[in-house]
């Protein structure tokens, strides 16, 4: 399947610095992509690229294999919350959505349906006519994200969509845009790695204006082959562990006071592992958590 | 023709939203009480001129103003004040017999419109480019689209504003002029607002060009204040120093890419100065605005 987001060799300078050196992305269809970068690394740039804001000077970018942004073509298919915009002030959120829904395309009944919808989805149902400048930032950044999904689009780039959102908001947002998941291509930018451990199936990791790795989360987790045990103690003896499951591989990381274990999912399954291994650890240290896979920030941090 | 639709949707947006900034709304209300003032002061000072026409000319004193204006037209020192004030013989005999209520608030909505211009719209589009809200829209339209609605609503936004303060000057003459207005006062009244509408337009499209520079919205009203006091005196300067002979007599031409240089084919009556001009000056509008977007078109937002 053609993916839905593809650059090669994205090339964009501030002048004489490098934003974006070379980038090549492909995002598949219908998948949900973290962006995982320091600051300055070139996602945001990346995305302002995609959706045509910023003139890159060379690479190329298709776009649902219609080749680089165009109004007429694009309209209403791709969607982006930008970072560090603001809403005008003085609109109203139900009539600024309507707006929007009209401008991509939709008629004036399914423009004003998906803007109360969606705001509705983002709990501002109460505020649908309050100007957006009497609105917290919370509640203007869920008016930004509320305009991102009208119509349906085929693909969302949302940088830093939960930054700024209470943590009930927060819990919420993530449920909203879990749902999308299977439906909808989102690429998601953000610093917050436990939002993209939660979000998404895919990541990329960026670096100095270059993709440096783009895999499942699944598979640069090691979710189906990796068990974490966070102990209490280091474990006396090795031996016993190793008898108890002789097909894994075990390893011990002191910084976090973990064992990891490696198995084959094809000869055994984790509960199985999981009843042999806790058998033998158990008589000679205590168990904090067990969880299925390395955590992000620990693959992240080890790709760094 | 989507395009054209999209357009017009952001232009009556634009306009919708121009009204309720309260800055626009602010310029408006002051633009609309000034051009009231401004006729009733001028009545009064007609009024004194005409008593003492008529003490001159010994005519019987009326408490009406503008009744003694017909008088007033025919006398020779008159004439030659206004042959000084338009420099201009083909003008001077179309206006000779209008109501003098009707030249003033003509002269007065000529004068200020730019002014109305660059304080209403002259920010309106560095406006969106420095908050960022034009990224919620160029996604979903073209820049080009978007640039042309924007100019349309406030084209919109600045013939509103000129028509309500036609008509609110209107009002003022009627009840200062008594019985003694003229019938037909009020349409002439709006025609000289519509002709001032289309004066505004490239003033419109040099600050709404200009806009297209900056993310800053002071800046850009401070560019199109000196964008317009540039086109002022060069078009004095340029008038001044054109001769019919040497280097000086090519100096009209390029005067021709000044709105003031079409400033007097909308004071004119028959149709052909008048339509000449009018295209003159929607064309330049068009010209000072794409050149701004041309710079837009290939910017970073």
């Amino acid at each position: 399947m053609n993916p839905a987001i593809e650059t090669t060799g994205l090339v964009k300078r501030y002048g004489t610095r490098r934003a974006l050196d070379g980038l090549t992305l492909a995002v598949p269809r219908f998948a949900v992509l973290g962006l995982i970068g320091p600051n300055g690394a070139g996602k945001t740039t990346w995305m302002m690229s995609v959706a045509g804001f910023l003139h890159i000077e060379s690479g190329q970018i298709n776009l649902l294999g219609k080749g680089p942004f165009a109004p007429d073509v694009h309209s209403g298919r791709i969607t982006i919350l930008p970072q560090d915009s603001e809403l005008p002030p003085e609109s109203r959120p139900l009539e600024l959505l309507t707006h929007y829904g009209l401008l991509q395309g939709l008629t004036r009944q399914e423009a004003a349906r998906s803007a109360a919808a969606m705001l509705g989805e983002v709990h501002l149902g109460d505020r649908l006519n309050a100007p957006i400048r009497s609105l917290s930032h919370g509640m203007r950044k869920r008016v930004m994200i509320a305009q991102c999904f009208l119509g349906y689009p085929e693909v969302v780039l949302l940088d830093e969509p939960l930054s700024g959102l209470d943590p009930r908001e927060v819990a919420h947002m993530r449920a909203f845009l879990t749902k999308r998941r299977g439906h909808q291509t989102l690429v998601i930018s953000s610093h917050n790695l436990h939002d993209i451990e939660v979000l998404c199936d895919h990541v990329a990791f960026i670096e100095k204006g270059r993709a440096v790795r783009l895999a499942t989360l699944e598979a640069l987790l090691g979710k189906a082959s990796t068990l974490v045990y966070v102990l209490t103690a280091e474990p006396a003896d090795y031996a016993l562990l190793t008898a108890a499951v002789p097909d894994a591989s075990l390893a011990f990381d002191t910084a976090s006071s973990s064992l990891i274990c490696r198995y084959d999912p094809h000869r055994a399954s984790p509960g199985e592992i999981n009843n042999r291994l806790l058998a033998a650890l158990l008589p000679q240290c205590g168990v904090i958590t067990i969880t299925r896979g390395a955590s992000l920030e620990t693959e992240y941090l080890k790709n760094l | 023709m989507n395009g054209l639709r999209q357009m017009w949707r952001v232009a009556c947006y634009e306009w919708f939203d121009a009204l309720r900034s309260r800055r626009a709304l602010v310029v408006l209300l002051l633009y609309m009480a000034t051009a009231l003032c401004n006729m009733h002061w001028s009545i009064n000072l007609l009024h004194k001129l005409e008593s003492e026409l008529a003490t001159a000319l010994q005519l019987p004193q009326s408490e009406s103003t503008g009744v003694v204006s017909t008088a007033l037209w025919k006398s020779k020192p008159f004439q030659r004040i206004m042959r000084q004030m338009t420099q201009n013989d083909a003008v001077l005999r179309d206006i000779t017999g209008k109501h003098p209520v009707e030249l003033i608030y003509a002269w007065f909505a000529f004068f200020y419109t730019p002014l109305l211009v660059v304080l209403v719209a002259g920010n309106r589009i560095a406006e969106d480019l420095g908050s960022g809200a034009v990224r919620y829209v160029i996604f979903r339209i073209s820049r080009s689209s978007w640039t042309l609605g924007k100019f349309l609503g406030q084209t919109l936004m600045i013939g509103f504003a000129l028509f309500l303060s036609g008509a609110g000057a209107y009002a003022v003459a009627k009840y200062r002029l008594a019985g003694s207005a003229p019938p037909d006062l009020f349409e002439n009244m709006l025609q000289w607002s519509g002709r001032a509408w289309i004066f505004s337009i490239p003033y419109l499209g040099l600050a709404m060009g200009l806009s297209h520079l900056t993310r800053s919205a002071s800046k850009a009203t401070v560019m199109g204040i000196i964008a317009i006091t540039f086109c002022f005196v060069a078009t004095i300067l340029l008038r001044h120093f054109s001769a019919d002979t040497g280097w000086r007599a090519y100096l009209p031409h390029f005067g021709m890419l000044l709105p003031g240089a079409h400033k007097m084919c909308l004071w004119r009556s028959t149709p052909a100065p008048l339509a000449t001009g009018s295209a003159y000056l929607l064309t330049l509008g068009f010209c000072y605005l794409l050149t701004g977007y041309a710079f837009f078109r290939k910017r970073d937002v």
